[in-house]
């Protein structure tokens, strides 16, 4: 898929790849990776930009550890983040599936 | 990092444009990328060339940070209080005719010039894509702000102490922005 096409989702991709539990960047990428089936055509660098700018809009919350000497970021979903990857899902469920009834079903014969 | 020079080229390109502990951040998640891809079998060389390959450009990934860096959203809203704020002070200036005030020259050219300097520094913050140039740009401009305004408080003040009400807005409204501006101000510095 077109890193422009994901581009638009990659908020709401990022916020579900957190709600079942905090990760580090890296981890999300894998989240995504495997539930894309590959197919996340991205730099995966900009992933942790995005990830700020979540941080910065009260989304998720961000916190430093120590792991094997190399200092770690980890992210985790705030109440704010729980409630708009919510609001995120309702409006893709209702755009897919008022796109899907137009261009996964025959069109009538014009009359 | 292990590994071979390529991805500390890297890390060194992304630490001219960004502060440490992102790139602490970004090392962290490379260093992962590259051990996956020597766990794919790939030789280091290659690996690394894959690993900085599927991070991708230094300059995009400092751009995107720089686009979400505070400086540059503070920068943006208080260049759109400049109209309204400006306008209430326009109106306090015309009503109380400043131009009769008995004030030096040099005490109507210096807020222009401050003002023209804020307005470029918060243009400057809020258009670059230069992470270090927006934290910079955008702490002077608010800070800036919060002089102009202040001076302003207080020169119209010492100016013109028969207050007008079209002065007591420009007033109200210059104390708005000051705290605004301090609000706006204090992620900015505190940005890691």
């Amino acid at each position: 898929m077109r890193a422009e096409e994901l581009k638009g989702h990659l908020d709401a991709m990022l916020l579900a790849a957190l709600e079942s539990g905090p990760r580090h960047g890296y981890a999300i990428i894998e989240v995504l990776r495997q539930g894309t089936g590959g197919r996340l055509d991205l730099p995966t660098g900009t992933i942790y930009p995005a990830l700020r700018r979540l941080e910065q809009s009260g989304l998720v919350s961000g916190s430093w550890s120590v792991v094997a000497g190399r200092r770690r970021r980890s992210y985790r979903l705030t109440a704010a983040g729980r409630r708009a990857l919510a609001g995120r899902r309702a409006d893709w469920r209702e755009f897919a599936a008022t796109v899907s009834a137009v261009l996964e079903r025959p069109c009538p014969d014009p009359a | 990092m292990p590994g071979p020079g390529l991805i500390a080229d890297y890390l060194d390109a992304l630490s001219r444009q960004l502060p440490g502990p992102i790139v602490d951040e970004l090392a962290d998640g490379l260093e992962q990328t590259y051990r996956r891809h020597l766990g794919l079998g790939l030789a280091p060389e290659t690996a690394a060339e894959a690993a900085v390959a599927e991070f991708g450009d230094p300059e995009l990934i400092a751009a995107e940070f720089s686009r979400s860096h505070p400086a540059r959203r503070a920068a943006r809203r208080l260049l759109a209080t400049g109209p309204p704020v400006g306008a209430c002070w326009a109106a306090a200036l015309i009503t109380g005719r400043a131009w009769t005030w008995p004030v030096p020259a040099l005490a109507g050219i210096v807020p222009g010039l401050a003002l023209v300097t804020v307005i470029t520094l918060l243009a400057a913050a809020a258009t670059s894509t230069r992470y270090r140039s927006a934290g910079r740009a955008g702490t002077a401009g608010c800070i800036g702000v919060i002089v102009l305004d202040a001076s302003m408080i207080i020169g119209v003040t010492a100016a013109d102490p028969a207050l007008g009400r079209a002065a007591v807005m420009g007033m109200a409204a210059s104390a708005a922005r000051i705290g605004f501006s301090a609000r706006l101000l204090r992620p900015v510095l505190t940005r890691e």
